[in-house]
Formats: C-alpha cells, structure tokens, sequence
C-alpha cells in the first residue's frame, strides 16, 4: 500500500498539528490508514521534549508571548527547539514495528532525509557523534525529536529554509550551547530555493530513505474521505 | 539479529522469561536498534497492577521516547533500579541485564498469546 504524504500550504498553529497527529496516530494503530506524513510550516512556537529543562528557556512566558512565540511541552523525545514559518516540518505517522522497518534505525533515517536533501543543493551535511540532527559548517540545519506508541511514530523533524533564526536565540537549541543554527537561506543566499522546492526534495528523499511510495495530496484539496475526516475534524 | 530461542515475544517488541510465574521482561535487541543510545527508562513502581497491553514504561534515547507495554497481566514485584544511572545496559544487553522489570503473572496462560522466537524473527526486517 502506497504512503500517503500531505502538504500544507499555510502555517498552522501548534495545537492542531498535535490534534492531527493524534488523530492519525490513532487511526494508524487501528489500521484504518496506510502509513502517513504530514509536511507542514508551523506558527512561531518554542516546544519542550518529554525530558525538556525550562532552565534551555532564555526568556520568560510573558516575554515569548509578547514576541508572538506559542509555548508548548511536548511529548516527543529531544529538548528544547523552535518552529516558524520557512522551516519545513515533517511529521511521519509510520507503523515501525513490522518487516518492513529499516534495520538502521529510523533516527538515521531520518539524518539521512535531511542530508541528502541538503546535498541536492550543494550543501554538504553530516551526523555529529552524539548529538542528533543534521549539521552543516555553519550549523545546525535539521533537529529531530519522535516518540513512537505502539510503535507507531509520531512527531518527527524539522529543517530550516527560510525561517527567521532569531526565535532560535530565545533559548538553546537541544540543550546544546554555543552551537549555531543554520538554514538554507543562510548559507545560500540568494540562491536559496523555493520553500515548495524543499517539501517536494525532503518528500523524495523522504520516500527513497525509507522505502515507501507516496501518494501526494494537499490539505486544502480532494483528500480521501477517511483521511480528509482526520485532517479536517475540528 | 539476535532472537534468543527460549523467550516469549509481543508484537511491539517486548520479550518474557517466565520462571515461577514471574515473568521478566525487557525490550528486543530489535527495538533497542531501532531507538539507538538509550538515556532515560521511566520504570513503573513495584506492586504497580497491569492488564496485557497496559503502558508500563517508556524508554528514551536522545531524540526518541517508545511506550514499553506489560506483555501480561499481573502486579510488577521488582524492576531494574540500574537503569536509572545507566539506560545503556539495555542497548549493550537486551535481553540480559538490560530487563526492564518483573511481573508476578495473574495467569500463566498469558504467555500462550505471544510469540515464540521463530514467529517474532518472521515479523522483524531482515538485514
């Protein structure tokens, strides 16, 4: 059965990309849906993982709220990151426990996603030992914080396009300090792709990495109706 | 992949030794791969109560957390306080010093739902 990928077109608030992965997650476990990815920008928001430390918070709740910054404790694995508009989002809904999973491990997987699509723009990426995510000489470009139930996964990893990278210095990234945050924007330039340019790349190489072929729709658009029940649930 | 002959698996990747009708639980040798580097196990507490299939623990590596679930029913009777300074036995010895936790089995017949090595090693991916 083919992987469905569906993209959204506008940034959407943290919450209810949660509501929707919880949906889906659900209905995944149940086998009511193939595997599914969802790629998406979301609105300024600065979330905490399970294990995330408030002392990684640079500011405080009244000052992220006056800068337009959403706060959230998450659920997923990883510290401390920060989502905006012109990163791109993945969050692959994937059932991880059966035959077809990679025996590499699906952390890699996703490095891999990241690295080969940095590579498609003539960006060289790597792995840092012991600490996760892509990296390039200028920074960190992907951060990656999952959490599987019933082996199933959810949340995922997001890669800077285009972002501004200053809600990046309202606290410190993964925990990890003095480590500079990167995009394509900043490294290219004016050669910078498009942000739908990047989605269609990370979604490719989404699709190789991970051995699963994908059958692409767009929020907004005709979706089936068990999906379109799922995305659209208020 | 290692897949020892004398354990009783579960579909998300947990295995049972039962002795007594204790039943020792940990997670696969697949599963700790898949998670890579562990960095934090949240243990359930002794005389905890659990039906099959309950959320008993969840295990993290850096960027990953994964719910462990209670193979069988019954009350947890000890659990693996090691792990809590060193997560990383479970990821050099999945199925030996890296358990997870004990449950005094409410019914033994538990066991004959899950699956036997060959079953389990079927439902894994081949290298």
């Amino acid at each position: 059965m083919n992987t469905w990928s569906v993209n959204f077109s506008d940034p959407v608030p943290y919450q209810q990309g949660l509501d929707i992965q919880h949906r889906l997650l659900k209905a995944r476990q149940e086998n009511r849906i193939p595997d599914t990815v969802l790629a998406l920008q979301h609105q300024p928001v600065v979330t905490l993982g399970n294990r995330g430390r408030d002392n990684y918070l640079l500011k405080t709740e009244a000052e992220y709220a006056a800068m337009g910054i959403e706060l959230f404790h998450a659920e997923r694995g990883g510290d401390v990151t920060f989502h905006g508009p012109g990163q791109w989002v993945l969050y692959p809904i994937l059932y991880l426990g059966g035959n077809e999973a990679d025996s590499h491990g699906y952390l890699h997987n996703l490095e891999e996603i990241a690295i080969r699509t940095l590579g498609e723009y003539g960006v060289e990426g790597f792995r840092r030992e012991g600490k996760s995510g892509a990296w390039t000489t200028s920074g960190k470009v992907a951060a990656i914080g999952f959490r599987l139930k019933k082996w199933v996964s959810f949340h995922g990893m997001s890669f800077n396009v285009c972002n501004d990278l200053t809600g990046f210095d309202t606290i410190v990234p993964c925990g990890l300090a003095g480590e500079p945050v990167a995009s394509l924007k900043t490294i290219l330039k004016e050669d910078c792709p498009e942000m739908e340019q990047v989605r269609d790349s990370l979604l490719n190489h989404f699709s190789m990495v991970c051995g699963r072929k994908l059958e692409r729709f767009d929020a907004e658009g005709k979706l089936p109706d068990e999906l379109a029940e799922l995305i659209r649930n208020p | 992949m290692s897949v020892p002959q004398d354990l009783f698996y579960s579909k998300t990747h947990e295995w049972v030794s039962l002795v007594d009708g204790i039943a020792t639980v940990g997670i696969t040798d697949f599963a700790q791969n898949q998670l890579s580097d562990l960095t934090f196990v949240e243990l359930p507490e002794v005389g905890a109560e659990f039906a099959a299939a309950d959320e008993a623990a969840v295990v993290e590596s850096v960027k990953a957390a994964a719910d462990v679930y209670a193979p069988v029913a019954g009350e947890v009777v000890e659990v693996n306080s090691e792990l809590e300074d060193s997560p990383e036995l479970i990821n050099k010895d999945a199925f030996g010093a890296g358990w997870l936790f004990k449950i005094k089995v409410a019914n033994e017949s538990d066991v004959d739902n899950m699956l036997d090595a060959d079953s389990y090693e079927e439902l894994c991916p081949s290298e």
